[in-house]
Order: C-alpha cells, then sequence, then structure tokens
C-alpha cells in the first residue's frame, strides 16, 4: 500500500478512529495489529514469515545476552546473530536472486540490530514482551523507508497511553500535507524529466542532461523527505514523536555536513554501531602507533580515519543496493569527496587568503551551499543511471555539447514538462526553498500556530487543494512508488 | 584522584587532540562547544583520554556520553 494512495488515507483515517476510540491501555495493540495489516497488504503476506524469524532471533537474542554472565559469550551471540541478520538482508536484497524481499527489511533489519547491540553495550533492560519488541520493529510509519528508531528512545512513548490532543493532530496532519506536497506536486514533476532523460541518455548531452541531473536531485529529496514528512506526520497524530531524518540539507556548507543533515538516522546509526566499534578494533587501534614513526602523528592519526572512513562509505553505498553504481554514488566518491576536501585543506586556506574571502562572508556561504549541490548531484547521477558505464557516458556528455539555446527556443518543454507543468514545478520549489529558510530559523509549525484561527485555516487549506489541485497522480490516480521504499 | 585533578587532566588531553592552547572545559562542556570535536575526533578523543587515566571506556559509554561533566564522572568511578 503506498502512503500517497487514497487506499492509505482510508486505512489512516480508519485507524485514527479506532486508535483513540479503545481502551488507552490497547492502543500499542491496535498500532500492532494496523502495522501487520499494512505489511500484509503490502505485499505478499506470506513474506511475514521473515520480520517474525528475525524479530524471535532477536528477542531471544537480547534476553540470552543481557543474562548470560562471561563476555565471551555475549561476544559470540552478538556475531552470530548479526551474521544471520546481515546475510539475510544480503540474500534477499542485495545479491539479486530473484527472491522476494519483505517490505522494509533493509529498515527493521538496521533497526533491530541497533536494540540488540544497545543491550549489549549495556544500554538499557531487554524488552520481555515479544509482542513489544515486534511493534518497534515493525512500528508502520518506520517500515516503509525510516526513520531508523532506537529503542531506547522510543520505548517511553510506543507502549504508554495517547490521550487524543488537539495539537498533535493537527500538527500531524500538517506535516502530511507537506509531504504530499513535495511527493506529489514536486517529486512526480520532477520524476517526468528525469525519466525522459535517463532513460534515452544516449541522445542528451550538454545542459539537457545538467537540468536531469539537477531535477533528480530535487526528485529524490522531495520524495524521501516527502515520505519522512507523512509518516512523521502520521505519527504525530498518534502521539508518537519520531526523530527527524532531514534537516535541510543542502544548506549545508560542506559534504560532511551534508551527511549530518541527510538520512541522519542512517548515519548516526552507522557511527554507533558500525563505526565506532570498527575504530576500537585492535587493528584501528593499533595502526596509528605503527604509522607514527613513519609519517608523524598527524597523518598517522588521518590515514587510519580515512581507511575506516573508506569502509564506512562502501558500506553505506552498498546499503543501498548492492551494486556499483550505489557504492560509487552514494559511498565511494563521498568519501572521496570528504577526505580530499580535509587532505587539500591547507591548499584551500591559501587561496581564501589570497582572494581576501572571509569565512562568514554571505557569498561565499553561497558558494559552498552550490558546491555541495553539485558534489551531491554528480553522485546522484551514478545513483540514478542504469550502471556506471551510463553515468560516465551522461556526466561526459555534458561537456560534448553547448546548448543553452533550449532555455529560449522551447526544447526544454520537450523533456516531460510543458510550459504551463513547468512553471508549477518551480514555484512549488520556491515555495519549499523559502520554507525551508524560514525553518532554518524557526519552526514553521510554531510560526503558523502563532497566527490568528483564520489565517492559520486559509494557509492549511491553500496548502492542501494546492497538492489536490496540481499533485501528479500518474496513470491510474496511484502515485508512483517512494524511490527510497526499495532500499 | 579528586574531580578538580580529572578536569585539569582533561584539559591537557582536550588540548592536545584539539591543537588548541585555550579550551578549558567544563562540567557542562559538549561537542557543540568546541569546534572541531565531531564524531570523527570524538574516538580520537576517547582513546587518548582513556591512555591518559589508564582505563578504557565501553562502547555504551562512548556513545551516550553527553558531556564532559558525565566523562569526569565516569572516570571517577572507573578509577576508585
Amino acid at each position: 500500500m503506498n502512503i500517497t494512495s487514497f487506499a492509505f488515507l482510508c486505512f489512516f483515517a480508519a485507524l485514527l478512529v479506532v486508535y483513540y476510540i479503545v481502551p488507552k491501555k490497547t492502543q500499542w495493540g491496535i498500532l500492532l495489529l494496523a502495522s501487520v495489516g499494512f505489511f500484509c497488504v503490502s505485499g505478499e503476506p506470506w513474506l511475514i514469515i521473515y520480520p517474525i524469524a528475525t524479530i524471535t532471533v532477536i528477542y531471544g537474542g537480547a534476553l540470552y545476552i543481557h543474562r548470560v554472565k562471561e563476555q565471551k559469550k555475549k561476544q559470540i551471540a552478538l556475531s552470530l546473530i548479526v551474521v544471520l541478520c546481515v546475510s539475510l538482508l544480503c540474500v534477499l536484497k542485495y545479491f539479486h536472486l530473484g527472491l522476494l524481499a519483505p517490505l522494509g527489511i533493509s529498515f527493521y533489519t538496521l533497526t533491530l540490530l541497533g536494540y540488540l547491540i544497545d543491550v549489549y553495550y549495556e544500554l538499557g533492560e531487554p524488552e520481555t514482551n515479544i509482542l513489544k519488541l515486534a511493534l518497534f520493529g515493525y512500528y508502520f510509519p518506520t517500515m516503509i523507508s525510516g526513520p531508523i528508531i532506537r529503542y531506547r528512545d522510543m520505548k517511553e512513548q510506543l507502549f504508554v497511553a495517547h490521550p487524543l490532543q488537539y495539537q498533535n493532530v493537527t500538527y500531524g496532519m500538517q506535516r502530511m500535507v507537506w509531504g504530499f506536497f513535495k511527493k506529489l506536486v514536486i517529486s512526480e514533476r520532477m520524476g517526468l524529466v528525469v525519466d525522459t532523460v535517463f532513460n534515452n541518455y544516449t541522445v542528451h548531452s550538454g545542459f539537457t542532461v545538467v537540468i536531469a541531473a539537477v531535477c533528480f536531485t530535487f526528485q529524490l529529496y522531495t520524495d524521501f523527505s516527502g515520505c519522512m514528512d507523512i509518516v512523521i506526520g502520521a505519527s504525530e497524530t498518534l502521539g508518537i514523536i519520531l526523530p527527524e531524518n532531514f534537516d535541510t540539507p543542502f544548506f549545508s556548507r560542506n559534504i560532511s555536513e551534508y551527511w549530518r543533515r541527510w538520512h541522519i538516522t542512517l548515519g548516526i546509526w552507522l557511527k554507533d554501531y558500525l563505526f565506532y566499534p570498527l575504530l576500537r578494533t585492535k587493528f584501528f587501534t593499533n595502526l596509528p602507533k605503527k604509522l607514527k614513526a613513519k609519517c608523524g602523528k598527524k597523518t598517522a592519526k588521518r590515514i587510519t580515519t580515512y581507511t575506516a572512513m573508506l569502509i564506512l562509505w562502501f558500506t553505506i553505498g552498498f546499503w543501498h543496493g548492492g551494486v556499483w553504481k550505489y557504492i560509487i554514488g552514494s559511498g565511494l566518491l563521498h568519501w572521496f569527496y570528504i577526505v580530499s576536501g580535509e587532505v587539500l585543506e591547507p591548499v584551500w586556506k591559501k587561496l581564501k587568503t589570497m582572494f581576501h574571502i572571509k569565512e562568514e562572508n554571505k557569498g561565499f556561504i553561497f558558494f559552498q551551499q552550490i558546491r555541495t549541490f553539485v558534489l551531491v548531484t554528480i553522485g546522484l547521477v551514478f545513483f540514478r543511471a542504469e550502471n556506471v558505464k551510463a553515468a560516465c557516458i551522461m556526466l561526459g556528455s555534458i561537456f560534448k555539447s553547448w546548448n543553452p539555446e533550449i532555455f529560449w527556443n522551447g526544447a526544454v518543454f520537450d523533456l516531460g514538462l510543458d510550459w504551463i507543468e513547468f512553471t508549477i514545478a518551480i514555484v512549488s520549489l520556491l515555495i519549499l526553498l523559502v520554507v525551508s529558510r524560514l525553518q532554518q530559523k524557526e519552526s514553521i509549525r510554531a510560526r503558523v500556530a502563532r497566527q490568528k484561527l483564520p489565517v492559520r485555516w486559509i494557509l492549511f487549506y491553500a496548502l492542501l487543494f494546492y497538492v489536490i489541485l496540481l499533485g501528479n497522480y500518474g496513470p491510474g490516480y496511484t502515485a508512483a512508488e517512494f524511490i527510497y521504499q526499495g532500499f | 584522584m579528586s574531580r578538580e585533578e580529572v578536569f585539569e587532566k582533561l584539559n591537557e588531553v582536550f588540548r592536545d587532540v584539539f591543537d588548541e592552547e585555550d579550551i578549558t572545559v567544563t562540567e557542562t562542556t559538549t561537542a557543540d562547544d568546541i569546534e572541531d570535536w565531531d564524531s570523527l575526533e570524538h574516538i580520537n578523543l576517547m582513546a587518548a583520554v582513556e591512555q591518559e587515566f589508564g582505563i578504557k571506556f565501553t562502547m555504551g559509554q562512548i556513545v551516550t556520553m553527553k558531556n564532559v561533566g558525565e566523562m569526569a564522572t565516569i572516570i571517577l568511578e572507573k578509577l576508585a
């Protein structure tokens, strides 16, 4: 069931009613039922055996790790379960063996492993009720494409009574409409241009490719962050506040910052459960000591971190799909950006003093933001292209022809959006830009809430009708699947 | 070792790790207060603190430590 479909809205409305009329003690049970139902109608129902198996193993494993005294046994149990879950994920998802993968497997695997590792880290007691753990692992808003939640942050919220609160419901619904706006009005439109060019990449070159690449960056961002707005909003109406996954990433001044603001919960997960443990292994703690004599303390430290980062970025890329275009476009290329940025820092510093550029100069910040956007967009060409070769051909073809005339001879309107549609897309992107800018200063909803009632409702309905009228529902009125749902 | 002494030693470690002579940490100092204290440097800092005090943090402590005050408390517990 797609979360922009009419069916989902009906499902959600029904859930909302039931959720607030049942005895408060059973609310979490209703959520579990809804999550199972959501899973079953979204694909092959029998696939639920995979999450059931995973949950059972994680549940038992956590209890065992908590109870057993010897560190060695804890370690063995943890390693076995991690290997088991990760192999299952790889087999179903990344090795392309033609097997059906259950919905959200790459998200629930990380969520549940995080819980297990937390128990191993002794960051809280294990859950003794398997059904409660199941709700945590498969809570339907997060099952689709995150955010990746942490048991220690969520347990206070998931299982307690949630009385009906006006603010939760209105804030949540506003947030959902905002997500629909991003997804249906912007992302779907961008997708038309992207498909036209990427699917026939051999015939396009120059600015046409640039437009398509930029459109894809917007498409992916509005698709994924729009999906997050919808699920975080939906969860908020149920009184459960989920962690944020995006913080206006394209205002980042460099790639490291971008990754702290894009898919935030994945970044935190990988840092806590992969990167830090990796850097604490014998190999990585001894590496700087070995290198110190040869190249000095600073360089030794750097080489160590960059090597660990290489493994981290490879994993991020691999997690997105297990093939090279993702490993490069969402992984290694970003590693290269960050490392080269750091290695060349003395050069940048010199250039900055040479040209008298001040760090906090507005123009310079803007330049840095554009640079981030360009670098990310290059990576996303790999992400969207058929394969690495196609991505390289496309990037090369940008320089093969100089065709600025497409902007005035109307050729730009042959890419899937006519001039009306194009205008709608640009205006919508501007709305997104303005709201994002304002959001940086202060929560937009707090700002809206301060307005008088009529203003609030006018804003809400204006956005709602904007979405209803201009939403691009695609053929048969079901929106295309969320791009990130596949991951 | 007293809490003050722990902080004195921590100041030295911080100055060394972040290469800045005028760092002075307090109970409430967090990663937000020190420019270079990001997730990468965090693990280097942990290693340096461990070496200075001859202790070992658990992974759980490393990922949940909220400020320098909490760090000092853990150090004192380990030394006791």
